[in-house]
């Protein structure tokens, strides 16, 4: 039997379920309960809001040098513009600022090109700031080449040996986590076990822990002669621990990936390397994401610890500098400040890996 | 061929493709295949049948040692199967395998699928490995998909797509694992069409398959498989006219009786 002679058309769905009016009526008022829970969200909103932005901008000092330019009725950012250089480089000698700045805008712009999926060479760059990068801050930053005074490492500090922290905790843990992850799942007794043991041993002591095991114990071990820089110990530590729970979310990865994958690649004739590289990685990592990006954000946030060892990053120096006697009682100024900075980066990190997420969702998964 | 022969000196099956002798496999203390020995000669087309659990996909993915046999011996266009990874992987770049859920790569293009393993393995040129992919792909009737996700295909369409993928190897022999049993009924016509041609082309095949149609119309042999051992093993006409044994009859009224 036929019920319809013709197609009906496509019409566009009624004016009250479209809109604003309607998205409010649907999502925050549809009947008296929600009704009342919008209302009371609305007023704790407003509670936290205005005093909030009161305190940190309408009410704030922003110029000034002392802390008598600050009003003391909202936040005194004199505070923080004052001690921004310290902030940003820690005690980097203020004449050779200009080499960590080379590097950060280096830094920078290397990411942004990366990031951006219009700019051409990605390869190159990838190289580039992988290989050549790291030696150029080096040089820059470290000095003692091309009449360059040295800086020593314990000068280095802030914002910006956060960041050189993170990046390198990130670019040495995501592949040493690969290499423990596909290890952890080998048919090879010794190596499946080293790599059993180091994740669990890593995995099972406190970030702390490692931080003072290197700064303290490590020096016991070594040759007196030979020392190894406090703030290259503190890398190792951080990466090491960092990449044993980066093999984890890795291995979470793999395991997901169906078996006939393997399978298929190994019946093209592929070696455990390219099938790996080729396939099941590059599916792996997509999967992971967000544990990845998980990882690295609380790798960013983990590198505060090193505050314990001596090393003065971003909230170390800003703790630091809380204790000047000319600044007492601006410590809320100076945690807003740190905590806004690491928000920043971590949310970025986010973002951008939703973004990314979206962008390699070739999905279908079969 | 050079090297298959220095391998197996004083052997004249140079036109066996595939031979087993004696293999026998476990899973623990499960006896998965029990004494096989087949002779697969050049040009062969043959077609395993049985009920499942009888050891047939086992038994031809022992061929491209996917899995492994603990006895016997098994030799693939001349080369003695092994242990060592190297002649595994050259007896691999030999043998085609189609797969049951096609095991495409699903983070690559239909073109990409069928290059990838040209350009790494065989170190073909890009422009070399996607002008063959593209022929191939024009012979499963699939190449105007070249550019989609397998994601975006139907099952049937996978399927041609991965046998795509194994020719583009040129292989010697093609192995399918019950290419159609994952697909909707109106899509194992279009796959089964592709490996009929296949087959005129006198492409070696074994293929574990429940298409009975598809035996009768191409095979030169079918055998039959029960527990884990060849019960049966004869050309299409007298397996299903007069099969022999009683497992076969069985096994025969029960797929062909509705």
């Amino acid at each position: 039997m036929i019920h319809n002679q013709t197609m009906i058309e496509q019409r566009p769905a009624p004016s009250s379920s479209v809109g604003a009016v309607a998205w409010l009526r649907t999502n925050l008022f549809n009947g008296p309960i929600n009704t009342i829970f919008t209302l009371i969200g609305l007023y704790i909103l407003y509670l936290l809001v205005v005093p909030t932005v009161q305190w940190a901008f309408i009410n704030a000092d922003w110029v000034g040098t002392t802390r008598d330019d600050c009003s003391r009725e909202g936040a005194c950012w004199v505070f923080i513009n004052a001690r921004l250089s310290q902030f940003i480089y820690g005690l980097y000698p203020s004449s050779e600022i200009w080499r960590a700045n080379i590097v950060f805008a280096m830094f920078f712009s290397l990411i942004g090109w990366l990031a951006i999926p219009r700019l051409p060479f990605k390869r190159w760059v990838a190289i580039f700031a992988l290989i050549v990068f790291p030696v150029i801050s080096f040089v820059l930053l470290y000095g003692g080449y091309f009449d360059l005074p040295k800086v020593p490492t314990h000068r280095w500090g802030g914002l910006m040996l956060t960041l050189l922290l993170a990046t390198v905790g990130m670019v040495g843990a995501l592949p040493i986590g690969i290499v423990l992850a596909l290890g952890r799942r080998s048919n090879m007794p010794i190596v499946k076990s080293f790599c059993v043991v180091f994740i669990e041993f890593w995995r099972g002591v406190p970030l702390i822990t490692v931080l003072f095991m290197a700064s303290v114990m490590l020096p016991l071990f070594l040759p007196s002669d030979m020392s190894v820089d406090r703030l290259v110990r503190a890398l190792i530590g951080l990466t090491l621990f960092q990449s044993a729970y980066m093999a984890e979310v890795i291995r979470g990865g793999l395991q997901a990936i169906p078996k006939g994958q393997e399978e298929a690649a190994a019946a093209l004739g592929m070696t455990y390397w390219k099938r790996m590289g080729l396939i099941i990685l590059p599916q792996a990592l997509k999967m992971m994401i967000p544990g990845i990006v998980n990882t690295f954000i609380s790798l960013f946030k983990d590198t505060t610890l090193v505050m314990i060892i001596g090393l003065f990053d971003l909230l170390g120096i800003v703790q630091a500098a809380l204790a000047d006697s000319r600044w007492l009682g601006f410590s809320l100024e100076g945690y807003v400040f740190a905590a806004f900075m690491f928000w920043v980066f971590c949310f970025s990190m986010s973002r951008y890996s939703q973004y990314l997420e979206r962008k390699l969702h070739t999905g279908h998964k079969r | 061929m050079t090297q298959a022969a220095t391998n197996n000196p004083g052997n004249s099956t140079s036109d066996l493709m595939v031979e087993m002798r004696g293999v026998n496999k476990w899973y623990g203390d499960f006896h998965v295949l029990r004494d096989i020995y087949l002779e697969v000669k050049r040009g062969e087309r043959i077609v395993i049948c049985g009920p499942s659990g009888s050891g047939k996909s086992t038994m031809i993915r022992c061929i491209n040692h996917l899995e492994e046999h603990q006895k016997g011996e098994i030799v693939v266009g001349g080369v003695p199967l092994t242990q060592d990874v190297k002649r595994i992987e050259q007896i691999r770049r030999s043998v085609g395998m189609v797969f049951q859920h096609f095991n495409l790569f699903p983070h690559l293009t239909v073109l990409e699928n069928c290059c990838i393993a040209p350009m790494w393995v065989q170190k073909k040129p890009r422009k070399e490995a996607e002008a063959m992919a593209m022929q191939y792909l024009e012979r499963v009737r699939i190449a105007e998909q070249a550019k989609k996700y397998p994601g975006q295909l139907s099952g049937g369409q996978q399927q041609r797509v991965a046998i795509a993928r194994s020719l583009c190897m040129h292989p010697d022999v093609m192995l399918f694992d019950e290419p159609t049993s994952a697909l909707d009924p109106e899509m194992i016509k279009e796959v089964l069409d592709v490996m009929v041609e296949l087959a005129e082309e006198g492409m070696t095949m074994l293929c574990v398959t429940h298409e009975m149609g598809f035996a009768k119309t191409v095979a030169d042999r079918v055998i039959f498989m029960d527990q884990g051992q060849i019960i049966e093993e004869n050309a299409p006409e007298p397996f299903f006219n007069n099969p022999q044994s009683e497992r076969t009859q069985l096994f025969l009224s029960q797929i062909l009786g509705h």
